[in-house]
């Protein structure tokens, strides 16, 4: 009778394990051809649980300190940019603006020109969420259609809405027949890094 | 040697029950520090968008303060075991 008990004993402390292995048997044709322990897959320990919110914790720690060094990166650099001619600016009736690609094709900036002649570029991203801005001759502002942000034409600054920081001015120059030369582009940012 | 786990076996289950009860606090807590980590991610991401450049280091370095509290929830707090007590706890 004891040793009965003893056994049934030994057997529910030794049975920690659970019985996933009925249920979930190989089946597939493709299991048997990469079999591996299906018990130790239906388990995943406390010890395991933790260790794996270490290495998460450790990866949100990376990632944290790899976009603010990123971020301080750029912000430190200040790349020389080669001259490129807007095309048709020179004839740009006040009041409306261009479309146009600095310094590389795939960054596309606008042109302005404001009522009273003079003309201010800017990087064509949205400052929010890079959603392209267009300029609303109504208002002479910039707005961003994607989530109602709005910048000044003349200095790129946010009048309204989610924009954190005003666009990223284009630095122009006026060559002799009229011919506006973008030179140089700056990152809009009211903050300067140290 | 069975007589033996028979009668340890209440005082293994009571000490049983104060360890998952440290091991789950020690899961909770580990957790939220977690959770706490990923809202610092996202504010580096976005400090970092809008230029706040003032605001990366606190972020980072809260986030590294955060990872040390991880490790030594790992490390050092582990639910006491296998120790003996006054209770007369039996290795087994």
């Amino acid at each position: 009778m004891s040793s009965n008990l003893g056994k049934t004993i030994d057997k529910v402390l030794a049975d920690t394990r659970s019985d996933e292995s009925d249920v979930r048997s190989a089946t597939a044709p493709h299991q048997h051809d990469f079999p591996y322990d299906r018990e130790e897959e239906a388990q995943v320990t406390r010890r395991e649980f933790c260790n794996f919110l270490g290495l998460t914790s450790a990866a949100l720690f990376v990632g944290a300190a790899g976009f603010a060094g990123k971020a301080a990166f750029d912000a430190r650099r200040t790349p020389q940019l080669p001259p490129s001619k807007i095309a048709g600016a020179e004839t740009l009736a006040p009041g409306s603006s261009l479309n146009f690609s600095y310094p590389t094709a795939k960054d596309s900036a606008i042109l302005i020109r404001t009522l009273d002649g003079e003309l201010h570029a800017f990087g064509q991203k949205c400052t929010h969420l890079s959603c392209p801005v267009y300029f609303e001759r109504a208002h002479q502002r910039l707005e961003c259609p994607c989530h109602d942000g709005a910048f000044d034409a003349k200095t790129g600054n946010v009048l309204y809405g989610p924009p954190p920081r005003p666009l990223d001015p284009i630095k122009l120059e006026v060559r002799a027949d009229g011919e506006v030369w973008a030179v140089g582009r700056e990152a809009g940012s009211s903050e300067v890094l140290l | 040697m069975q007589s033996e786990q028979i009668k340890a076996q209440p005082i293994h289950n009571l000490a049983g029950k104060g360890r998952t009860a440290v091991a789950q606090a020690r899961l909770i807590l580990l957790v939220m520090v977690n959770v706490a980590q990923l809202w610092i991610l996202a504010a580096t991401v976005e400090a970092a968008l809008a230029h706040r450049f003032s605001a990366l280091l606190p972020l980072v370095v809260a986030s590294g303060g955060c990872f040390v509290v991880t490790l030594t929830l790992i490390l050092w707090w582990r639910p006491a075991s296998r120790r003996f007590t006054s209770s007369g706890y039996l290795k087994r």
